[in-house]
């Protein structure tokens, strides 16, 4: 039973930080209809940007996770200007074909610049733990899930209170009305897309204190990230919360009974039940 | 001449010349091998086809049954010595039943939703190749065993047999594609992929219109992983049933061919393959990435170029389109 709670707490704590990462996938399949193959690279790079600014400048990742949003958002904001607006009305073939292709030249440039060594910080809450009664909670997980609450927080905020953040969630329920009343949704794109990788970003940072970066580290997480919107509802943002901390507790509990190899598998097996089951994910509604 | 007549003396000509080509080539060379590797991954493409083009339906997991294809004919070749042949069959088999069985949850999903569940279902084979270790050997790989030259147990030192293999693949999955486009059942595709209420309407069972493009194409591309085994000898899960390797690398081809034709896939490989391979030859001395980060740029530049595919691109598009 302890083992069970511990693991239970030790997956919302997870579970958190894939929320986060994934809001940024969600919001820009919700706003620009594109499946972004490449979004786990962006986490790649928001891992090595947190990496530098300790490395370089002795700066906590926790601290560089903002500068990591900034960082990543402007070079997401190139990308969406430069590529992917292109094919916005192309068929998805297409759209697949770029982000895959971006997923490449991100990969490898990363390769190319950084060198395929793992790098990891060194930070001095590293290895410390509070104790919760019988549990233990570990300070590197509650400082990642903390920063993720809080950016998740922000990131609703915005997209309730805002003008821009209502005029981007009406680009995403019909770009056409959104024009109509005079919203420029190619900035709609834009913006979403820099908020989106620059989440992403945020928390390949808070992450990097318990995981090391090397330039295929994306790999880890793209199937998962999918897993958590898919659980949700793809585009939707509270979706992207419920189904990270769902991920981040499948993943949890089903390692006391199974290998770790096969805890992914209970993933994707989870992962093609709902979406065959209920395409619009476990919260959303029916279309 | 008519267009028809036209084509099929073009058709012919190529063929010759395809069939003539491999004697003025080393046959242990390196030219050969990479016109083995076009013929082989046009033949993959060709299979994902009938899914990815006919039915509109965009898989990114055909690993999973080429993987199954590899592993079928080989563990049956190592534990009972059993001919690559009839382990083609079988893997074939198993590969149409796994892609069948995985197509009864998936049917009902279009577009990004089925792309991404086809996707995972990959990366649930990869996992289990990986794990189930006294079956599969591992994640440290499977080789196959070298006898004799032997056309019965598909062995072969030279590369030279492996280009008529190969080449007679493509010849007959491209066959069974054209037949299907041009069949009844093709039509019954097409009118799924356009307006399913319209074609249920007219009485087309969109479900089994669905299962069995799915069959077909599964059991094809399992076929062609026996013979990526035989002429490899070596592979682990992560190759073949990798996402970036095969899944992507097959949809990609396609794509960027054209999707739905019937020249789509061979003008693709015809184009990444050698792209690939150029890459890594003139990149991969210098650092660890670059290779591949070019051809990346390509991917990216060709795309931007005719977001359609090269049939497309060549105006190829409607004179195929309206045979």
């Amino acid at each position: 039973m302890l083992a069970f709670l511990q693991a239970a707490l030790d997956g919302l704590m997870i579970g958190g930080v894939y929320a986060v990462i994934s809001i940024g996938l969600t919001l820009v399949f919700g706003v620009m209809g594109i499946i972004n193959f490449a979004q786990a690279e962006f986490l790649m790079l928001g891992m090595f940007v947190a990496y530098f600014a300790w490395a370089w400048l002795g700066l906590d990742p926790l601290i560089a996770a903002p500068a990591a949003f900034v960082i990543v958002g402007a070079l997401g904001l190139a990308v969406q200007t430069l590529l992917l607006r292109r094919v916005m009305r192309a068929p998805p073939v297409a759209q697949v074909f770029l982000t895959v292709s971006l997923l490449i030249v991100l990969q490898n440039a990363a390769l190319l610049a950084f060198g395929s060594s793992f790098r990891s910080v060194i930070t001095p809450y590293q290895s410390s733990a509070l104790r919760l009664g019988p549990l233990y909670l570990s300070l590197p997980y509650l400082a990642a899930f903390a920063a993720s609450v809080a950016s998740g927080l922000a990131l609703w905020l915005f997209l309730q209170r805002s003008w821009f953040g209502r005029a981007m969630r009406a680009t995403a329920q019909d770009p056409f009305a959104a024009q109509l009343v005079g919203i420029n949704t190619q900035a709609m794109h834009r913006l979403a897309f820099a908020i989106g990788v620059g989440l992403t970003a945020f928390g390949g940072a808070v992450i990097l204190p318990y995981l090391t970066v090397y330039p295929t580290v994306g790999e880890q997480f793209v199937v998962l990230m999918f897993t958590v919107v898919v659980l949700g509802g793809l585009g939707s943002v509270l979706g992207a919360i419920a189904g990270g901390f769902s991920v981040g507790l499948i993943q949890s509990i089903s390692g006391l009974f199974l290998p770790v190899q096969l805890q992914n598998l209970v993933l994707f097996v989870v992962f093609i039940a709902v979406l065959s089951l209920r395409p619009e994910g476990l919260l959303g509604a029916r279309r | 001449m008519n267009g028809r007549s036209w084509r099929v003396v073009v058709a012919a000509g190529i063929l010759v010349v395809a069939l003539c080509l491999p004697l003025g080539l080393d046959p242990q060379g390196y030219a050969i091998r990479i016109f083995t590797l076009i013929f082989l991954f046009a033949a993959m493409a060709q299979s994902w086809n009938i899914v990815g083009g006919l039915a509109n339906q965009m898989s990114l997991g055909h690993a999973a049954f080429f993987g199954i294809g590899a592993y079928t004919s080989t563990l049956l070749l190592i534990r009972m010595g059993i001919s690559p042949w009839l382990g083609m069959a079988a893997g074939a088999l198993l590969g149409g039943m796994v892609a069948a069985l995985l197509s009864l949850p998936t049917m009902r999903l279009s577009g990004h939703y089925f792309a991404l569940a086809t996707l995972a279902f990959g990366e649930v084979m990869r996992v289990l190749a990986n794990t189930w270790a006294s079956v599969t050997g591992g994640p440290g790989g499977i080789s196959v065993p070298f006898g004799q030259d032997s056309w019965w147990m598909l062995s072969f030192k030279s590369t030279r047999p492996h280009y008529y293999l190969t080449l007679g693949a493509l010849i007959s999955v491209t066959a069974v594609f054209v037949a299907i486009q041009r069949s009844a059942f093709g039509y019954r595709l097409r009118a799924v992929r356009e307006n399913i209420a319209a074609a249920e309407v007219v009485g087309v069972d969109s479900a089994r219109t669905k299962i069995l493009a799915a069959t077909i194409s599964g059991a094809l591309i399992a076929a062609l992983g026996t013979l990526y085994a035989q002429l490899t000898f070596f592979f682990d899960p992560d190759t073949v049933f990798g996402i970036a390797p095969i899944s992507i690398r097959v949809a990609l081809i396609a794509i960027l061919g054209g999707v739905g034709v019937a020249i789509g896939p061979i003008i693709g490989a015809l184009v990444i393959i050698p792209l690939e391979e150029a890459a890594n030859f003139a990149f991969s001395a210098q650092a660890a990435g670059l290779s591949a980060l070019v051809y990346g740029l390509l991917l990216v530049t060709i795309i931007f170029v005719e977001p359609r595919g090269l049939v497309a691109l060549a105006g190829l598009r409607k004179r195929w389109r309206s045979s």
